[in-house]
């Protein structure tokens, strides 16, 4: 029996519960995300990757005795170092080089694959799992979460307010504002672009690792190529939203993180990522610049790789 | 047989099959331009095709085998509808891309297809019997020709061969054609190809059928070859790992995407067998797609145009004729050349 019949409404409540905790990370993710490619114009399909780098060293981390507080600080640091030399080392020369935005493709996406096959000659191709204590049950609106799920959803919440703060009242946050909308004007204007450049890979680099360490503690059990699948939804939030547009993003990835647990009530479980995958596709194929996009990017290019 | 032999026929066949995809992804990506992350797609659907129409009606013969379909053809039909089944895919692949998206959203969602293709084949068990994949496929003939494992394997060699060059021959001519000049425009310039009237909707058609035909039948050899597909054998891995194989052996050049193959699926993802049993377990299973890897990004650094780079013969006029010619040919950068392309196609007989 592939499809079962749409269960009661008491059901749908708690996967909205459910959607809402899990749109802690996807949320936080997607966010790092659209602001990485929106300011550095670079599409980062190691994003995945870095993620799950960063729930790896959490993992080791939480194996010799590191609490949730420590994962997280040393998730968010692999996140921000990780990101910086892979930008710094293979992504920065690349854009310098002039190579086409499919070959930027093809260079991200094997800097993810280098990346997932280091981690499994260090850590073997076993699933992880982090032992963190789940905590208390808390009633809210009709769903049980617990302490860990709270404590996911504050901290994305935490760190989105806090990236739209430095983004609105900072000089850093307003050259990388600068940055997104027109990278020629803003250096014409005096905006040191290399230093802000660093700035913007560091700073979603924590947001990635975060993310990363909020996943590893969600889902219980992650391997190298976890992240895949998480990219993906991440991305679709992030052009759902409109590359560049932290808000669209974070309202996007709650809005599939729900749906995703929504549909668990019709199709098996292990499904629910269709959901990411059609919203994807459609996404790209009829309004590329997203669902409150107003300009449409270029669709021609000229170089091949 | 020996051990040596077999494993010199069974690298053949596996050089023979992923040469006969890596055209057929060539042809979309290096001649037109199509940024197909689901090429691996159109081989599995050619494998699993090939699998049940090899395997008979599912009545659970072989323990918990679990397909939704099957049948016995004799021995080529099920490759020739292989072929097919995956051309009818290449069809569906075309006309959603027919959007003219740019090059990387044109990948990504074909990267979404692939994987949730995958994700779904995985889920439904029912479908072609989920992750573990079918097993126990006969091999074409083996009854009949009465042979031993070791002469059978040479005839298999032989007969991917023989389909490789034919295939080589096919493109060989589509390249020097009027319409392959006509693919090379849209790649170079959608709007400047549709502005010469090339009608680049139809382009992408004939390519990603003819291209995923070359993959499902490439699928299909394989399969009855190593009698068993799984999940595990079209990751978006595979797309990228072609790609690289292009890349690396020349973007549009079927020569150099030959040396490409041989380069990485044979040299690097072969030669891990070779390191020292000495090394971490886990090391040998990743060292080999590290090297790809850093193989792929070295060549689109330093040599994108790879090993052995496309060969423009379209455009070989006489040095004198060329400085005639420059008198009334404007140059404007890169319409000019292509100018050039789509009027070599006409001076070689379609005018």
């Amino acid at each position: 029996m592939i499809f079962g019949s749409v269960s009661a409404a008491s059901e749908v409540v708690p996967a909205i519960g459910f959607g809402i905790a899990t749109a802690a990370y996807i949320g936080l993710g997607s966010v790092g995300y659209t602001l990485q490619t929106g300011i550095t114009g670079v599409i980062n399909f190691a994003y995945g990757a870095i993620l799950i780098s960063a729930a790896f060293v959490a993992y080791a981390v939480n194996r010799v005795g590191g609490d949730l507080w420590q994962i997280l600080v040393v998730g968010g640091a692999t996140g921000a170092i990780v990101s910086y030399l892979v930008n710094k080392l293979v992504f920065r020369r690349f854009v310098r080089r002039g190579v086409s935005r499919f070959g930027m493709l093809i260079v991200t996406l094997w800097a993810g694959l280098i990346l997932q096959n280091i981690l499994l000659a260090i850590f073997g191709g076993n699933y992880l799992h982090i032992t963190t204590p789940a905590g208390h049950l808390f009633r809210v609106l009709g769903t049980k979460l617990d302490t860990l799920q709270l404590t996911g959803i504050t901290i994305a919440v935490v760190c989105v307010v806090g990236l739209a703060i430095l983004l609105k009242f900072t000089r850093l946050g307003f050259a990388m504002r600068a940055l997104a909308t027109n990278p020629d004007l803003a250096r014409a204007s005096g905006v040191k672009v290399a230093r802000v450049l660093d700035y913007t890979w560091l700073i979603t680099g924590v947001i990635c690792g975060l993310a990363g360490v909020l996943y590893s503690i969600a889902v219980g059990a992650f391997h190298q190529t976890s992240g895949n699948a998480v990219l993906i939804i991440m991305f679709t939030a992030a052009i759902l939203g409109g590359v560049g547009r932290p808000l669209g993003a974070a309202i996007a990835a709650l809005a599939l993180s729900i749906a995703m647990q929504l549909v668990t009530l019709v199709i098996p479980a292990d499904l629910n990522e269709i959901v990411a995958f059609v919203a994807l596709i459609l996404v790209l194929l009829l309004r590329p610049s997203g669902l409150f996009g107003v300009a449409r990017e270029a669709d021609v290019e000229v170089a091949v790789a | 047989m020996s051990g040596a032999n077999l494993y010199a026929t069974t690298l053949l066949v596996y050089f023979f099959i992923d040469v006969l995809a890596a055209w057929g992804l060539n042809l979309q990506y290096g001649l037109f331009g199509m940024y197909n992350f689901a090429f691996i797609l159109f081989q599995s659907i050619g494998a699993y095709t090939a699998a049940v129409l090899t395997l008979g009606p599912p009545k659970h013969v072989f323990g918990t085998q679990d397909y939704f379909f099957g049948a016995q053809l004799p021995f080529p039909l099920p490759i020739v509808i292989a072929g097919g089944v995956a051309g009818v895919l290449g069809l569906i692949v075309a006309l959603l891309l027919s959007r003219n998206l740019r090059s990387d959203y044109e990948a990504i969602v074909t990267f979404g297809l692939s994987i949730m293709a995958l994700l779904i084949v995985t889920a439904v068990v029912p479908l072609f019997n989920g992750a573990s994949g079918l097993a126990q496929v006969p091999e074409p003939l083996q009854g009949t020709l009465g042979l031993g494992a070791g002469a059978y394997s040479w005839v298999f060699v032989g007969f991917s061969g023989l389909i490789c060059l034919a295939s080589y021959g096919v493109l060989r001519r589509v390249q020097g054609s009027p319409f392959g000049r006509a693919l090379r425009a849209v790649r170079e310039s959608r709007d400047g190809a549709a502005a010469l009237g090339v009608n680049a909707t139809w382009c992408r058609i004939v390519v990603s059928v003819f291209g995923a035909v070359l993959a499902g039948v490439s699928g299909a050899l394989l399969v009855e070859f190593i009698t068993a597909w799984s999940p595990a054998a079209w990751t978006y891995v595979e797309s990228l790992t072609i790609f690289s194989a292009i890349i690396v052996g020349g973007v549009g050049n079927d020569i150099g995407v030959l040396l490409g193959v041989f380069a990485t699926e044979i040299v690097f993802a072969e030669g891990s067998t070779f390191l020292p049993t000495s090394l971490p377990p886990n090391l040998v299973g990743s060292l080999p797609w590290i090297l790809i890897g850093i193989v792929t990004l070295a060549f689109l650094w330093a040599r994108p145009q790879g090993i052995v780079p496309e060969r423009r013969d379209c455009v070989r006029i006489s040095k004198r004729r060329a400085a005639a010619v420059t008198w009334d040919v404007p140059t404007h950068g890169d319409f000019a050349d292509l100018r050039d392309i789509v009027d070599g196609g006409v001076a070689s007989g379609r005018g």
